[in-house]
């Protein structure tokens, strides 16, 4: 029996797709059985992002309408033989499919794989509802902003509704240059006002734009800091404990997380 | 004439209240108030009805007989049970004082952005109150953490409510009527914990342990 991971945010743009492409594909190249969920009915991404927008011929909405089977409706990647895709549809919109609908296709692909990402869309409507559904665990995905800061912690609020309790946070595209100077967020304040567990922080990285518009997620680059902070992330949904990135000689800074959350 | 038992109409200082026949129906009711109000449709102009007793009326029907006389005659309704039951009501909603021992609402979670705590009484949050979050008391608000979202103590008019709160830094803050709000420019990170009061009409912000 596997496990259903939301991956959401409330803000747009924040790096959802991104960040479930990476996740997904970083699962399956540690050989786990993944599918990755397209909940962003009516603007579809995540197929793009993975490359694999050509291969669509159904959706998850043919199959929740019983237009097709399944197994029919889901894409084998081109790299791995352990990852899926389920891809949303293009022409329809958010009430194509309800949250009952959701969760008995989520219970379904739990019995198939191992791990089961949702691409949540972006605001707190149907949508968003529909993608958390089914879901046994939550990946919070902010930038820091105020503003995304502030989307994140309602998402927070509405996720505990649902009895969707301890969200991980991940916090994308961070640019250590600026938080030295001031001029960004501090990861520290971010986690004093989202008072969640922290899954990982991403750097802000050109290799992300490039593996986007090239449909390699950028986990697969042993180069890039984003790729591997990706990784980490993976490990760390997996159970192993790895060490935050030291992110551009941030001596101290590190460590001075973990020690927030007593992990040594 | 043996009509004119069903209404009757009766004047005062307020303005005129009329009795309908216990032992009549409706129908006739109506129509026989019709009547008598054409009969004297002048006189009936603009004259304040304070009160209809005798048969007692579905709230449709009074509906419909108040619109007859408002629109037909021109006669401004001025029901004085009413007014006086809204009085009643106004009377038991009273300023909670309750701020030195009352009603106490504990809270242990941290208040998100969209969350409202709403409370008839005092409410103490352990946890934070994030920006966009809020909290309203009756009376006092103590958060043991962070308060960074809007906090109004006090709503049914104590003035004597109190915030506090170990990180006192509110975007909004209101204690009975008085709203203050945090200030556009400078970011005021408090070294201790603080105490929002109201002092000579003015909302005050004070440390309340000293030498710290």
């Amino acid at each position: 029996m596997g496990e259903v991971i939301v991956v959401t945010s409330g803000k747009g743009g924040v790096g959802k797709t991104t960040t479930t492409a990476n996740i997904g594909t970083g699962l399956a190249l540690e050989g786990k059985k993944v599918v990755v969920v397209d909940a962003d009915i009516g603007l579809r991404n995540l197929d793009v992002v993975m490359g694999l927008e050509n291969r669509i011929v159904y959706d998850v909405v043919d199959v929740v309408d019983g237009v097709c089977r399944l197994r029919q409706a889901l894409i084998k990647d081109k790299r791995y033989s352990g990852l899926f895709l389920l891809p949303a549809a293009q022409t329809k919109d958010k009430n194509a499919v309800n949250p009952k609908q959701m969760q008995t296709l989520c219970n379904e692909l739990k019995e198939m794989f191992d791990y089961v990402l949702v691409d949540c869309p972006a605001g707190i409507e149907q949508g968003f509802k529909n993608a958390i559904a089914g879901a046994d665990k939550a990946i919070v995905i902010a930038t820091p902003e105020i503003s995304a800061v502030r989307d994140a912690d309602r998402i927070i609020g509405l996720l505990e509704a649902a009895e969707l309790r301890d969200p991980l946070l991940v916090i994308n595209r961070v640019r250590i240059d600026m938080v030295k100077r001031g001029d960004m967020m501090n990861i520290e304040d971010m986690i004093d006002i989202l008072a969640i567990d922290l899954l990982g922080v991403v750097p802000d990285d050109e290799a992300i734009v490039i593996s986007t518009n090239k449909g390699e997620p950028a986990v697969v680059d042993n180069v890039s800091m984003a790729g591997k902070a990706y990784r980490n992330i993976t490990k760390r949904i997996l159970g192993e404990e790895i060490q935050f990135l030291e992110l551009d000689g941030q001596e101290g800074f590190m460590s001075r997380l973990r020690k927030l959350f007593g992990m040594k | 004439m043996y009509e004119e038992k069903f209404v009757a109409f009766k004047g005062s200082k307020e303005g005129i209240s009329i009795y309908l026949n216990r032992n009549s129906d409706y129908a006739n009711l109506k129509k026989q108030l019709i009547k008598k109000l054409e009969s004297a449709k002048q006189f009936f102009e603009g004259a304040k009805v304070i009160s209809i007793q005798g048969k007692v009326l579905s709230d449709e029907e009074k509906e419909e007989i108040k619109e007859i006389m408002y629109s037909k005659f021109g006669m401004v309704i001025v029901e004085k049970n009413e007014e006086i039951q809204r009085k009643e009501i106004q009377v038991t909603k009273e300023i909670f004082e309750g701020i030195e021992e009352g009603n106490t609402k504990f809270i242990r979670a941290t208040i998100r952005s969209g969350q409202r705590i709403q409370f008839e009484g005092n409410i103490i949050i352990i946890g934070d109150v994030n920006p966009g979050a809020q909290v309203m008391a009756e009376g006092n608000i103590l958060v043991m953490g962070a308060l960074r979202g809007f906090a109004h103590a006090g709503t049914s008019g104590n003035e004597r409510a109190f915030v506090a709160a170990f990180s006192l830094q509110p975007t909004l803050l209101r204690i009975g009527d008085m709203i203050a709000r945090s200030p556009d420019n400078e970011t005021i990170k408090p070294m201790g914990p603080e105490i929002a009061i109201i002092k000579n009409s003015v909302v005050i912000i004070e440390p309340y342990l000293p030498n710290k």
